[in-house]
């Protein structure tokens, strides 16, 4: 191997990196320099322009969730899809998948009143899906709706009840 | 050792090589998110690493396809090709290893490919990086 192939490498890998740092900067599907990989810090996300991800709305502690369904402080939404819910949910959480979002808003609007305090969780904190849901019912004007970060899987992981469609 | 079939060859993993990497670029930089928490996926990655990552694979994979193609600087480009060819084929091993599952991301996004698919892709990278060092040996520098 040459210097001079060492030299190229270089001016490719350069060209590359201008090009890619130029292109994200003015993408409108461009991501931050650093995302938030932390798990326990909240839904893990790269932090696109388009990123539902609304940090000020999660809960983190699962303990506090906890807390919440048992004292049923919040109507709690799953929004994975139904075939999962039914294998096992938090108790007490109704089911309205993100996938239907459009074909129930007619009965998220006539079951949940806008001034309720919601919870909404989907599978992990890799999933974004309950972020989304979230920013929906922001928009229908529901005003007090939190994010439950960790999801199904980190209640589950807690050893927290888990109840069953028929239970 | 050379014969008539080489100039062929060499032609034909040039061009495979190139479109490959290419394509390969397409859909990570259309989408750069769904690719930053692919290499999440992988769970080898230091969370600071992950978008720039995700932000400069893609275009080198795609300027070393290009440049290879069209003959510029296509040593450089090839070196380049073999470095992400045997980065790629670590960590997949590394992971089929120890037994984590894990969506490659490479041609396109999916959920968890499972240990088969993951072995086939290591086998095709495994096939591209042996044709990348013969090309490279091939290729005469300028």
């Amino acid at each position: 191997m040459a210097l001079k192939d060492i030299k190229g490498a270089f001016i490719l890998l350069v060209s590359a990196l201008i090009t890619a740092f130029l292109y994200n900067y003015f993408s409108p599907f461009g991501i931050a320099i650093f995302g938030r990989w932390d798990e326990s810090k909240g839904v893990v996300t790269a932090i696109s322009k388009t990123d539902p991800v609304n940090t000020s709305i999660e809960i983190y502690d699962p303990e506090a969730v906890n807390l919440i369904v048992k004292n049923k402080k919040r109507i709690i939404l799953d929004v994975r899809p139904r075939e999962v819910y039914d294998q096992g949910h938090l108790p007490h959480a109704l089911s309205f998948p993100l996938m239907d979002f459009d074909d129930d808003v007619a009965n998220i609007l006539g079951s949940i009143n806008r001034n309720s305090a919601i919870l909404v969780y989907c599978s992990s904190a890799e999933c974004t899906d309950s972020h989304t849901f979230a920013g929906r019912l922001k928009n229908l004007r529901y005003t007090d709706v939190k994010v439950f970060s960790g999801g199904f899987r980190q209640w589950q992981e807690k050893g927290y009840k888990i109840e069953k469609n028929g239970e | 050792m050379e014969n008539k079939y080489t100039p062929a060859l060499v032609l034909i993993i040039k061009l495979v090589l190139g479109i490959t990497f290419i394509y390969a670029s397409y859909h990570k930089i259309a989408d750069p998110a769904r690719f930053a928490k692919t290499l999440y996926g992988y769970a080898i990655f230091p969370g600071f690493s992950i978008n720039i990552l995700a932000i400069t694979i893609p275009f080198i994979e795609l300027v070393a396809g290009f440049s290879l193609i069209f003959g510029l600087y296509p040593r450089p480009a090839l070196l380049i090709i073999n470095i992400l060819l045997s980065g790629f084929i670590l960590i997949i091993g590394f992971n089929l290893l120890r037994g984590h599952n894990f969506d490659c991301g490479c041609f396109s996004f999916s959920s968890n490919s499972g240990v088969l698919s993951n072995i086939n892709l290591l086998i095709r990278d495994f096939l591209l990086l042996v044709s990348g060092i013969y090309m490279f040996k091939k290729t005469t520098a300028s």
